[in-house]
């Protein structure tokens, strides 16, 4: 398989797209014709090559050599083959992706995976807020795929998500599966206050809340088979990265009964 | 029709005539592997002919939990009916009844295929607006609140129109036990093959059938050239020794696997049946003018 690198000349002093840095949009393409393609919609935008060394040939794969929280879109619209990143990336890695896979060695900023159908994305760092998010003027946030946080979570993750699923080794922030309508965020080390506000559908699993709101409804203790498929899907997906299969049995609070409540948080400890 | 005799066993020379139909494969899971077959025994019964039932029925294998999609024992039923739209009906009512109601049970898809029909179209409307649905990958699984927890439902299943119903083995022998111990053994290497069911009682019908009645408004009615009882008073296939005649018919998911069960049952026959009396092996066939496949005994021979 051949990978096509970019190797950054030097830390970025501006927001940079990266959405064009696909290998379905880079087949075909010579170095130079590679390298003059810009990083954004605006007309003074730099070019790859003025950014990025690049080398190799296009092909299934795309490597970034090092990483900045300016990079922006990385793998936005990727549908097949891997991206990889090396250090850190900016808002909106992976958004509207709907297959192949993204690896981030460092953080990913905000909006990771919004609107993605599909895919795979592993944030070897932590992920910053709207976490599968809708942004304004979305309908929904998170549409399909997996995400998988290695570092802890920001705030609001879930924000609008229909499908797909979130498991973070790490905490998840305030408001996790905020108007989330389906999906589940999976955490194993708990959530930040007042998760799941307007929930409509949707599942979060964890240990633990810091805070719950009042309006979500104990439903003691269960042992719903959902949480045995779910657990061999997540390890079928990820192998030797996914998280512990999910106990046999759960502590169920329904709601957000401020909405219609059809969502539930799982309390695994 | 020259004959051929392997063991003491005469096995004709003539052929099974199958139908094409349709067929769906459903998986389904329980806390333990006895709740599992009950759920699948219950479904898949009154399922032995699609003339009378509807659709014929049968457990196809038994599953561990490895192999199941919520890592629990299970069961895979086949189901096969004249068309897709014709098993429709069917998969409501027999899972609506049979495997929703049954402890502990979950329903999965139990067959890989481009053509799919509704599977939890009925059953997830119990769950009176409380059921909800998880998809994961390409796969969404209903969940249903009931009694005992949530029943768990696939939204769809896989449906082939490449099934083939009514392959057969008649075996005729002189010694009714030992012709109904020879049968039985061959029903259990066919259920050795996968994605085939033998849907009579056991594996087993003693009633075949003719096409046609001298009754009006009958299909189909007594085999009478392979009545023991008649072998005097009608043109018959029985031998003159023959007291008894037993069938087995096979349904299969496609053409081979029909094949190679009625290939196992009669290999079966061969090496035990003449031992318990088993005197022919014979094959059901309508002339070959009615049924797409035609199974040649000769060529199944071991």
């Amino acid at each position: 398989m051949s990978t096509l690198s970019f190797t950054l000349r030097a830390a970025p002093t501006q927001v940079l797209d990266l959405s064009a840095l696909i290998p379905s949009k880079l087949a075909g393409l010579s170095t130079g014709g590679i390298e003059r393609l810009p990083l954004g919609a605006d007309p003074h935008v730099p070019h790859v090559g003025d950014v990025f060394a690049v080398s190799g040939a296009p092909g299934e794969a795309v490597a970034i050599l090092g990483g900045s929280p300016l990079l922006d879109y990385v793998g936005a619209g990727l549908d097949a083959g891997s991206i990889t990143v090396e250090g850190p990336v900016g808002a909106y890695a992976g958004r509207g992706m709907r297959g192949g896979e993204i690896t981030i060695g460092g953080d990913a900023g905000a909006y990771l995976a919004s609107t993605a159908k599909g895919g795979l994305i592993h944030v070897k760092g932590s992920a910053g807020d709207f976490l599968g998010g809708a942004r304004p003027g979305d309908k929904f946030g998170q549409l399909g795929g997996t995400v998988l946080v290695d570092g802890s979570v920001g705030e609001r993750a879930g924000e609008r998500m229909r499908r797909g699923i979130v498991v973070a080794k790490g905490k998840f922030g305030a408001a996790a599966g905020s108007r989330m309508v389906g999906g589940p965020l999976w955490t194993e080390a708990g959530f930040g206050p007042r998760p799941g506000p307007l929930l409509r559908r949707g599942t979060l699993i964890g240990p633990s809340v810091d805070e719950l709101l009042p309006t979500f409804a104990d439903c003691g203790r269960i042992d719903p088979v959902i949480l045995r498929i779910l657990s061999r899907y997540i390890a079928d997906v990820l192998g030797p990265l996914a998280p512990k299969a999910l106990p046999g049995a759960v502590r169920k609070l329904a709601g957000d009964q401020a909405t219609i409540g059809k969502g539930e948080i799982l309390l695994t400890a | 029709m020259s004959a051929t005799t392997i063991n003491g066993v005469v096995i004709d020379d003539t052929f099974a005539e199958a139908f094409g139909m349709s067929g769906l494969g459903l998986v389904i899971t329980a806390d333990t592997l006895k709740w599992a077959r009950i759920s699948a025994e219950v479904m898949t019964g009154f399922g032995t002919s699609v003339i009378g039932c509807g659709a014929e029925c049968g457990i196809d294998r038994e599953l561990k939990p490895d192999e199941t999609p919520d890592g629990r024992p299970g069961v895979r039923v086949l189901i096969f009916g004249f068309s897709p739209d014709a098993l429709k009906p069917q998969l409501v009512n027999r899972v609506g009844q049979c495997v929703l109601t049954s402890p502990g049970s979950a329903c999965y898809n139990g067959l890989d295929s481009p053509t799919t029909l509704a599977l939890a179209a009925g059953p997830r409307f119990f769950g009176d607006g409380w059921q909800t649905a998880k998809k994961l990958g390409k796969r969404r699984f209903w969940r249903v609140p009931v009694m005992d927890g949530e029943f768990v439902i696939e939204d769809t299943c896989g449906v082939t129109t490449d099934a083939v119903g009514g392959g057969n083995l008649l075996v005729l022998g002189r010694d009714r036990a030992g012709l109904l111990e020879a049968t039985e053994a061959a029903v259990d290497a066919i259920a050795k093959i996968d994605d085939v069911i033998t849907p009579f009682p056991g594996g087993i019908v003693r009633s075949g059938s003719k096409v046609g009645s001298k009754y009006k408004g009958a299909i189909a009615s007594t085999n009478d050239a392979f009545c023991p009882t008649l072998k005097g008073a009608v043109k018959t296939e029985c031998s003159p020794d023959t007291i008894a005649v037993l069938e087995i018919v096979i349904d299969g998911l496609t053409s081979k696997s029909v094949a190679d069960a009625m290939r196992v049952g009669l290999k079966t026959l061969i090496e035990t049946g003449a031992a318990k009396g088993v005197t022919r092996v014979s094959a059901g066939n309508y002339g070959g003018k009615l049924g797409q496949h035609h199974y040649y005994l000769k060529d199944l021979l071991p």
